[in-house]
């Protein structure tokens, strides 16, 4: 039994030391507060004074964005994600434009998803960020 | 039948070795159409070969929603590399009983966490094999990690019946 659990423990240890030179080697892109960097991040304010040079993307389910969205926004969810992406490129973007998404809160998932998509998937030049606090920030500032 | 498992371990580490590269190297895609371009391929994807980003892992990790962030962040950076420590521990017989122990927990609490996700209706398409399992259902997704447990089980048993073998390969 000692003798296993001295195996486990050196290879946990041995494991450390490649995990740390990664972590060393990525240190510059890594986000330790949320899963979409800060640089990829725009607060309400600023993204509202970006006015019409701003595309807005609501990437919250369609209930949802049918309930209420932001003015002007349009539905880019990838639950239909196929279907909405050619009327997104089609109708509403521009390469000039820059792109705001986002989803219901600070804590959702969609909105990192939907923006690494276009910039990986759709390879759109375009600045892309996450509304920072989601809709819930936009209609708390709305007030 | 000592040659029968010996070949049971290389197996199971090689399922660890080749899971922990799925997130440690950032695979190209390869065309099974013909030898000839599945060659081509190969070669174009070394040519190409780097680091996978950590961050993507990270965000796998992020969607079970168990863990803080920035945890999820350090496992992320940690956790491929313990696998595949395990896997070569196991093919070449160094630590072995250290390394099947940590194969059974790694396993185990992979399995739970899915579960658990599964159970709170988070659809988790990203299995043990990084993104390559993507597209496995959760039913198969399970039937594969059980297999990996069954194996790893199998080799412990196998090596409590045989502690000479064991007593040689922690050396």
């Amino acid at each position: 039994m000692r003798s296993l659990l001295r195996q486990g423990v050196l290879l946990l240890c041995l494991a450390l030391l490649p995990a740390a030179g990664e972590a060393l080697y990525f240190r510059d892109r890594i986000s330790w507060h949320s899963r979409v960097a800060e640089s990829e991040m725009v607060a309400v304010d600023l993204a509202r004074n970006w006015g019409a040079s701003a595309i807005w993307v609501d990437a919250r389910p369609d209930a949802d964005f049918e309930r209420d969205h932001v003015p002007g926004a349009i539905s880019l969810n990838e639950d239909r994600w196929n279907e909405l992406l050619p009327q997104f490129l089609q109708q509403q973007w521009s390469p000039e434009k820059k792109v705001v998404v986002y989803c219901s809160s600070q804590s959702c998932n969609l909105a990192g998803d939907v923006a690494r998509r276009l910039r990986e998937e759709a390879k759109l030049p375009n600045d892309i960020r996450v509304l920072k606090g989601g809709w819930e920030e936009w209609l708390r500032t709305r007030k | 039948m000592k040659f029968a498992w010996r070949i049971v371990g290389v197996l199971v580490g090689a399922v660890f070795v080749f899971a922990s590269l799925t997130k440690i190297v950032d695979f190209q895609p390869v065309r099974f159409g013909s030898p000839i371009v599945f060659a081509r391929d190969i070669v174009i994807g070394l040519q190409h070969l780097r680091f996978a980003d950590p961050m993507d892992f990270a965000r796998d990790i992020d969607n079970y929603k168990i863990l803080p962030w920035a945890l999820g962040v350090q496992l992320a950076f940690y956790l491929p590399w313990l696998e595949i420590i395990c896997g070569l521990a196991l093919i070449f017989r160094r630590l072995y009983s250290g390394a099947l122990a940590l194969a059974l927990a790694l396993m185990l609490v992979f399995i739970g966490g899915s579960i658990a996700a599964k159970a709170r209706g988070i659809d988790i398409t990203c299995g043990c094999f990084g993104h390559i399992s993507d597209q496995l259902s959760f039913a198969w997704h399970m039937v594969l990690d059980f297999a990996i447990v069954a194996g790893v089980i199998a080799l412990w048993r196998w090596d409590g019946e045989n502690p000479r073998v064991t007593e040689r390969a922690s050396r």
